[in-house]
């Protein structure tokens, strides 16, 4: 090592900061036995400390620290246990909401499980029969028009209980129906009530 | 402890420090002011995330040195350039040079230097912090980080040198 060496190792040296730093370690020795590197050492040493030191010596303006204490914005730690609880609870509601959704949209469109009767009466022209109480052998050719062009079509029991009758989802049951406007059959099916209006999906149809 | 408390015992212990590093970056009063605000705020979001707490103070010069970079990127100043390799070579400057000025003139003199610079050298001037620290602090390698504060100090002696200032002016 020369001097040049030595100062360009020291020129980063701090003092009491550095003491314990190896890198600085064989450049202090050297810097022992040469008197004038050691002078030069002691004069960057100072300036450092000066620099230091003025540096240290800014002030930040009043009252910041306080104002950052009363700032402080309340901290909001994701606890990822808890993230992962809600997840999971928004998944099963979702999955629950569909599936009732699911069921609910089936129900409406199938009687799937309801009670199978038979009743027997005279089938009707729907339309004819609420809005204008139409309905017997004088009203038969109206009502088989009227069926065969797909109006609702029902029948009315012995006791007076009216039925709409309906076919599978999707399924009309009118033409079948048609040539029987105004005659006396028995129809078994699947009963459903919704709102106090009966409904009779039709299975079959037989002729008294 | 409660988090309020310790917040603020934090904020007492350090925001002098990161003060001064914001102010030697900015050269702002204002903007060193927001930079050390914003980072005792992130690290009140995001501070329970540091396992040690000895690299507290690492954390917060780490945190205020990047939120001054996004700064700088945001007002599209950042400035990449390097000290003049002319500015390279031991200073020959008289040891009584950083006497001569004060604590203002010695921040405007700072600020000439390329930022790239002047942060390193600014931490090796204020913050007991060893040479991997610093590093650590800027996320640079430990080589990269002494061989900037080299050329840092000698370009900042040299323009001390060559400041022609009355001798100490009120600070």
């Amino acid at each position: 090592m020369n001097t040049r060496d030595a100062k360009e190792i020291l020129l980063l040296y701090r003092g009491t900061t550095d003491d314990s730093d190896p890198q600085f370690r064989a450049a202090l020795d050297y810097a022992k036995s040469d008197p004038e590197l050691g002078q030069w050492l002691r004069e960057q040493t100072k300036c450092y400390d000066t620099i230091r030191t003025k540096l240290r010596g800014i002030e930040p303006p009043l009252g910041l620290s306080e104002k950052i204490v009363r700032s402080r914005p309340i901290p909001f730690p994701r606890i990822w246990s808890r993230v992962l609880q809600l997840a999971a609870a928004i998944v099963i509601s979702a999955s629950v909401t569909v599936l009732l959704m699911k069921w609910s949209e089936r129900r409406n469109h199938s009687v799937a499980g309801a009670q199978e009767i038979l009743v027997t009466g005279e089938v009707l022209d729907m339309t004819c029969y609420i809005a204008y109480n139409l309905s017997g052998p004088d009203h038969a050719e109206c009502a088989r028009v009227c069926i065969r062009n797909g109006l609702p079509v029902g029948i009315k029991a012995q006791d007076g209980k009216v039925y709409l009758l309906s076919g599978e989802p999707g399924h009309s049951v009118n033409a079948e129906l048609a040539d029987y406007a105004a005659k006396t059959v028995t129809i078994k099916g699947r009963q459903s009530v919704r709102d106090g209006f009966a409904q009779l999906q039709v299975e079959e149809i037989r002729k008294l | 402890m409660s988090a309020d408390l310790e917040f603020e015992n934090l904020v007492n212990l350090y925001y002098r420090d990161l003060y001064r590093f914001g102010l030697s970056l900015t050269g702002s009063e204002a903007d060193a002011a927001d930079l050390t605000q914003e980072t005792f705020y992130i690290w009140a979001n995001k501070g329970h995330q540091l396992q040690k707490a000895a690299s507290v103070k690492g954390w917060l010069f780490t945190t205020l040195h990047r939120e001054f970079l996004k700064t700088c990127r945001r007002r599209n100043r950042f400035s990449n350039e390097s000290i003049d390799e002319g500015a390279e070579g031991l200073p020959n400057v008289p040891a009584d040079c950083a006497e001569r000025v004060d604590s203002r003139t010695l921040l405007r003199v700072l600020g000439e230097i390329a930022e790239d610079f002047r942060a390193p050298l600014v931490l090796y001037y204020m913050e007991d912090l060893s040479y991997k620290e610093i590093a650590d602090v800027l996320a640079l390698p430990l080589g990269t980080v002494q061989s900037r504060i080299a050329r840092a100090k000698i370009q900042l002696l040299r323009r001390l040198s060559e400041t022609n200032l009355p001798l100490e002016q009120t600070k």
